[in-house]
């Protein structure tokens, strides 16, 4: 497992984990990222219970366990939270956001210990120390419920599955060419994605914040222009695809 | 590990399926009693020593459909610890994988409180399932035993019946055989039960 500072500044930072590979081929590589504050630290979208002790080895290294104080899980997905039981035992007293609609599934996980916060549908702010991140609602995409975490003082969006692509664990942490990564992206989006309606408002919604990175829990992070051509690129794409071409068989 | 894992949550739930049947066979025995009682009531004076007995299959059921009832909910409890148990297992076998690839970090001594709550965890956990099987077995012997009584009661019913005059004697007869069968059934189940606890006992 990889570690890669993202952003620092006095109040706090991003780190981002990712690139395992000792992970077994047939588990999708994730990518995990965490803010620390001065006294505490938010990790999200932790990961599937396969790479817990990867994750927890790798975040011992840059931090006490017990800062650890809150997770966030973007959605319900295996990838994304299925090693909360585990979490569940090496942070008794942290605080897992996630959305409302998914608590009484999510703790098909084992969580006995952990406090569930649920994040209502129109989003939240959680204020760590100093830091102030918000809770944006992405709902299906792909998940029915759904949140993007965006600080605006580092000016970081991570998107959760939006912006995802397929790639080796040799892949760059940072997207290069941005027409040729479309082909890792697309059929994800497409796949993944039900709703043309539900894009269109969160690309809407999302032009609005002022974001230098943009980092996806699959593949690599946008940075600087490529963040606006991934949201043409998104706008544009049509997808929820399967339905229509599964009814014209 | 984990196949031992999944093999005493098999064991375990054998263990309630077995008790199951048992229950459903004494229940049947049941039957058998109010039948005995009905032929009795008809043979009258000459079948008086029938009726006692009829009494006796009653109770053997009841306390097997009791005794079997109270064996499943401690195999339900014994299923829970054993879930208990598989997860406190796995936590320490992940922090044991964290303390070798994280041997160097600075921070690594904040996961000691962790792995020693863990690992007292693990250690009631481990009390409580013996504790547990050790009352499984105890359950089973006794039920066992009392079944046993069952053999004697047959013997006694095949004499009584001999006496209740050519009338009846044949239906009595089938009592006697049906308590024969019936706790011969219930027997099987419960010397499986008691394989499967002893291999529990060994985990
Ligand atoms: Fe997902
Ligand atoms: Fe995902």
């Amino acid at each position: 497992m990889k570690t890669h500072k993202l952003f620092e500044n006095k109040s706090h930072t991003w780190l981002m984990f990712g690139r395992d590979d000792e992970k077994p081929n047939e588990i999708i590589d994730t990518n995990q990222y965490i803010v620390i504050t001065h006294k505490n630290a938010l990790l999200m979208d932790p990961g599937g219970i396969e790479l817990f002790s990867s994750m927890l080895a790798a975040v011992i290294k840059q931090l006490p366990a017990d800062k650890i104080t809150h997770l966030f899980a973007s959605h319900q997905d295996p990838d994304i939270i299925s090693s909360l039981g585990l979490w569940d035992q090496a942070l008794p007293s942290a605080t897992l956001h996630s959305p409302w609609i998914w608590e009484s599934f999510i703790r098909h996980f084992g969580m006995h210990n952990i406090s569930y916060s649920a994040i209502p549908d129109e989003g939240s702010t959680l204020k760590i120390d100093q830091v102030s991140l918000d809770f944006i609602p992405a709902h299906y995409l792909h998940s029915s419920g759904n949140f993007n975490v965006y600080d605006a003082e580092a000016k970081i969006l991570m998107s959760g599955d939006i912006g995802a692509a397929l790639e080796s664990v040799e892949a760059p942490l940072f997207v290069e060419d941005f027409d040729e990564h479309i082909a890792k992206m697309k059929m994800f989006h497409q796949r993944w994605m039900p709703s043309n309606e539900a894009k269109n408002y969160w690309v809407r919604r999302v032009r609005k914040l002022d974001i230098d990175m943009m980092c996806p829990q699959h593949g690599r992070i946008f940075k600087g222009d490529d963040v606006k051509r991934f949201l043409d690129w998104f706008e544009a794409l049509e997808v929820g695809i399967i339905s229509k071409a599964a009814a014209d068989v | 590990m984990t196949e031992l894992s999944n093999n005493y949550f098999v064991c375990v739930a054998e263990i309630a399926a077995k008790l199951d049947q048992a229950t459903r066979i004494a229940q049947q025995l049941s039957l058998t009693a109010s039948n005995a009682r009905a032929v009795a009531l008809r043979a009258g004076e000459r079948a008086a020593g029938f009726r006692p007995l009829t009494d006796f299959i009653d109770r053997l059921a009841e306390i097997t459909i009791k005794s079997s009832r109270s064996i499943n909910l401690l195999a339900a409890t014994l299923s829970q610890t054993s879930a208990d148990k598989v997860r406190a297992d796995s936590a320490i076998e992940h922090f044991n994988i964290v303390f070798i690839k994280a041997k160097d970090s600075q921070f690594i001594g904040s996961l000691d409180e962790v792995y020693l709550r863990c690992q007292t965890k693990q250690q009631q956990l481990e009390k409580s399932y013996k504790r547990q099987i050790d009352r499984l077995s105890d359950e089973l012997i006794m039920l066992s035993n009392e079944l046993r009584n069952a053999v004697i009661l047959a013997t006694l019913s095949r004499v009584e019946a001999s006496q209740a005059g050519i009338e009846y004697q044949d239906a009595l007869i089938n009592v006697a055989n049906n308590v024969e069968g019936a706790a011969s059934k219930i027997k099987e189940h419960i010397n499986y039960s008691q394989q499967m606890v002893s291999t529990l006992e060994e985990y």
